[in-house]
């Protein structure tokens, strides 16, 4: 064969699915063009680059046409960038940005469903209370609560709520918007 | 307009709108395969100067769009129903999307009312065609249409260029509407970056400029951006030597004192070795470095300086670390630099590798002269031809060996490996160069991929000449057994019963067989001159018995 070859089956690419050792979580805003079928494009996008995501909301703004979506990715920085620039490469996105600790507010919103009886309400209403719950329903003992916070914040409530029953429970995808201007 | 109000606006059919639209834009061919879906649009082709192109296959037509796209340096318009017509387009596209040609795809679609409910012939082409496209849209509603078609034709072609699919449901090809009532064209979040920045070209400049073993490498982007007379300008006047990868061909000839080589599994090993050892800056333009094109990435030019030029800013840091990024169009960006340079000279005394222009050797197996000696005097014939590749030994071969610049670029599939792209490229391209004869380079195997469309040649009295390497084989297959499965030779027998000259009779064309190696040029040249659609069939194993092995290489 060819002079000097080496075929790439025994080169060292990775792609993005390999890279798990370096992997970090990022959170990526996509403001996009609210089109039918634009959510399939960013999950293909994504599924078909090997990006993993653990998270993707999506929903509108205050401009008419305009959608956002915040997706928490795991990659390295390498692979994020590629995320962002492949995203923007789509017609119908208008901007990516990414959500970074220090700059920027994350928000995860998440509704459980209780036994509420004479033995645990006093127990609820503590957790109610500590964490700025908001109850939505109470009926025949069963009790409707929604919590809204930071992800490390959701994630005690889930520890805390272990102490009762639960029926049924639920929690968003993180949420988040860049601070300033 | 005051007086129309009395009078209804006048209303136009979807179908009519397209066509109207398409010959707006400059079509002047289409290559396309009806079907239910689709048929309004071809009623009304029918009263239109556009010529469509009847494919035999739908893969076919998307090939003739790229082949076209690549001659014409304007998109490739090609066409399908519903379902089993747009699945065919996919490997089309494919090849496109990973070559970035312009093409646009029109598709029908089964009516509104029906979608979703698993119609006759419905497929869901926007999903399937949505990684192998650069943009796709289903259009729902008529006034929608003609900005659909324009923007898909701006889109394909401009930015990094790429295929562009339109499926449009058969109730709105048929639906009547007032012609004016039409939607703006609004594509907020499409902005290809043209104009390089300043800063980051300067930078370039002064690394180059202080650069002792500078090397430029360049891919298909060049030819994409038509930048090859801004290109030679600049290596000219700067003396920096070149490398190319398989779709840089074509740029700059190969007895050019600055030409280097091609880098790549299938290069050449000295021109790997200049570019990842040797050189302390890269200049890199228009080529997205495949894991094709270089060998070793965590270790690629670790201490050189890269300077990546790219159209595309998702191409740069993808596959390698880039020191000086630079988005932007190569022939603006080049412009640009060469204003520069003018007034700064950056220019090297001599170019700082000399490479032997010594025969690059690829192998000796498997009638390697053969091979070499058919691109060589394929090469030899002193005039302006457009040629394709298939996919094979015989792509690296031509690669190689096609040296002649009034043949190149190549016309091959470089992303995708399509074998069976060849001859309908081919046949493309000469719809977009008539005046030009072509020529399709293609193995046994590929050939036999799309050879239907061998009757669109005939149909259209195209002056194409089929050059199948034949060597009853799937060689590249082989080529791999060898060398990795330890000569398990499977699966790449082809056996020998096909009789070429007699299934190019039997569609209509000339069949000639080459069967010893003073037939090679005389066969060539007579199929060229008779301007008629021609098989050659050129049986290895006898040249191989025929042959001296003495080749007069007269290039490279
Ligand atoms: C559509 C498609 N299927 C399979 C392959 C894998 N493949 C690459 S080269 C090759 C053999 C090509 O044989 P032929 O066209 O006879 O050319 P040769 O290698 O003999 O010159 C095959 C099967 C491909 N590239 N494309």
């Amino acid at each position: 064969m060819v002079e000097g070859l080496v075929h790439p089956s025994c080169s060292v690419f990775k792609t993005a699915m390999e890279k798990t050792e370096k992997e970090k979580r990022h959170i990526i805003a996509i403001e996009v063009e609210d089109i039918p079928g634009v959510l399939s494009r960013i999950s293909t996008l994504f599924s078909r680059r090997g990006y993993n995501i653990d998270s993707l909301t999506v929903g509108n703004t205050h401009k008419p046409g305009v959608s956002r979506f915040t997706i928490v990715v795991r990659g390295d920085d390498t692979v994020l960038e590629q995320i962002r620039k492949q995203s923007q490469k789509l017609v119908h996105v208008l901007t990516t940005e990414y959500l970074k600790r220090d700059n920027a507010i994350t928000r995860e919103f998440a509704i459980v469903k209780l036994v509420y009886d004479k033995k645990t309400a006093i127990g609820i209403n503590e957790l109610v209370d500590l964490y700025g719950a908001r109850m939505l329903s109470s009926t025949d003992e069963v009790l409707m609560v929604e919590f809204s916070g930071t992800e490390e914040k959701i994630n005690l409530v889930f520890e805390d709520l272990k102490a009762f029953e639960v029926l049924e429970s639920l929690r968003t995808g993180k949420i988040g918007m860049r601070v300033g201007r | 307009m005051s007086q129309s109000k009395q009078i209804r606006p006048p209303r136009i059919e979807g179908s009519e709108a397209i066509v109207k639209a398409l010959e707006n834009l400059d079509v002047d061919v289409i290559f396309g395969y009806p079907g239910g879906a689709n048929l309004p649009i071809y009623d009304k082709l029918s009263g239109s100067k556009i010529k469509h192109i009847l494919a035999r296959h739908e893969q076919g037509a998307a090939h003739m769009a790229d082949g076209y796209a690549r001659v014409a340096k304007k998109p490739g318009v090609c066409m399908a129903t519903s379902g089993p017509g747009a699945t065919n387009l996919v490997t089309g596209l494919a090849n496109a999307m990973l070559d970035s040609t312009p093409i646009v795809a029109i598709t029908g679609q089964i009516a509104r009312h029906l979608i979703g409910t698993d119609a006759f012939q419905e497929v869901d082409c926007i999903n399937i065609t949505m990684p192998v496209t650069k943009h796709n849209e289903l259009i729902r509603h008529e006034k929608d249409l003609v900005p659909a078609i324009e923007s898909a034709f701006y889109i394909a072609n401009s930015g990094r260029k790429g295929p562009v699919l339109i499926d449009l449901p058969v109730d709105v090809l048929k639906a009547s509407y007032p012609h004016e009532f039409q939607n703006e064209i609004r594509l907020p979040g499409y902005n290809p970056t043209i104009k390089g920045n300043v800063g980051q070209i300067k930078k370039a400049l002064k690394a180059l400029g202080r650069a002792e073993r500078p090397i430029i490498l360049i891919g298909g982007g060049v030819v994409l951006s038509k930048a090859v007379p801004e290109f030679l300008h600049f290596v000219r006047t700067t003396n920096i030597p070149v490398l190319r990868t398989m779709m840089g061909t074509g740029v700059i000839p190969v007895d050019d004192p600055l030409f280097a080589g091609m880098i790549g599994t299938h290069g050449n090993s000295r021109a790997n070795k200049i570019l990842t050892r040797e050189a302390d800056v890269i200049f890199t333009m228009g080529t997205r470095l495949g894991d094709r094109s270089f060998i070793k990435q965590p270790t690629f030019a670790k201490n050189s300086t890269v300077i990546h030029l790219d159209i595309d800013p998702a191409e740069i840091g993808k596959k390698i670390r880039a020191d000086i990024p630079i988005v932007g169009d190569i022939k603006a960006v080049l412009t640009d630099m060469n204003q520069r340079i003018a007034k700064k000279p950056i220019t090297k005394e001599k170019p700082w590798v000399s490479v032997s222009k010594r025969k690059s050797k690829l192998s000796t197996r498997d009638n390697a002269e053969i091979l070499e000696g058919i691109f060589t005097k394929l090469s030899s014939i002193d005039m302006k031809l457009n040629i394709s590749t298939d996919v094979g030994r015989h792509q690296m071969w031509a690669n190689h060996f096609c040296t002649n610049p009034d043949h190149l670029p190549l016309l091959t599939s470089g992303g995708l490996g399509t074998m069976g792209f060849g001859m309908p490229a081919a046949i493309g391209a000469w719809f977009a160069e008539p005046d030009v004869p072509v020529v399709s380079i293609s193995g046994d195997g590929s050939f036999m991929m799309n050879m239907q469309e061998f009757t669109v040649a005939v149909e259209h009295e195209i002056p194409l000449t089929v050059i199948i390497v034949n060597d009853y084989r799937l060689g590249m297959i082989r080529e791999l057994q060898h060398s990795l499965y330890k000569n398990r030779y499977t699966v790449h027998d082809l056996g020998r019963t096909l009789d070429y000259k007699k299934l190019a009779e039997a569609m209509g064309g000339v069949g000639m067989c080459v069967t010893h190696e003073n037939q090679i040029l005389p066969a060539i040249q007579k199929s060229i001159d008779s301007r008629k659609p021609t098989l050659i069939d050129f049986n290895l194993e006898n040249i191989s018995k025929s042959s001296h092995l003495s080749w007069d290489t007269k290039a490279s």
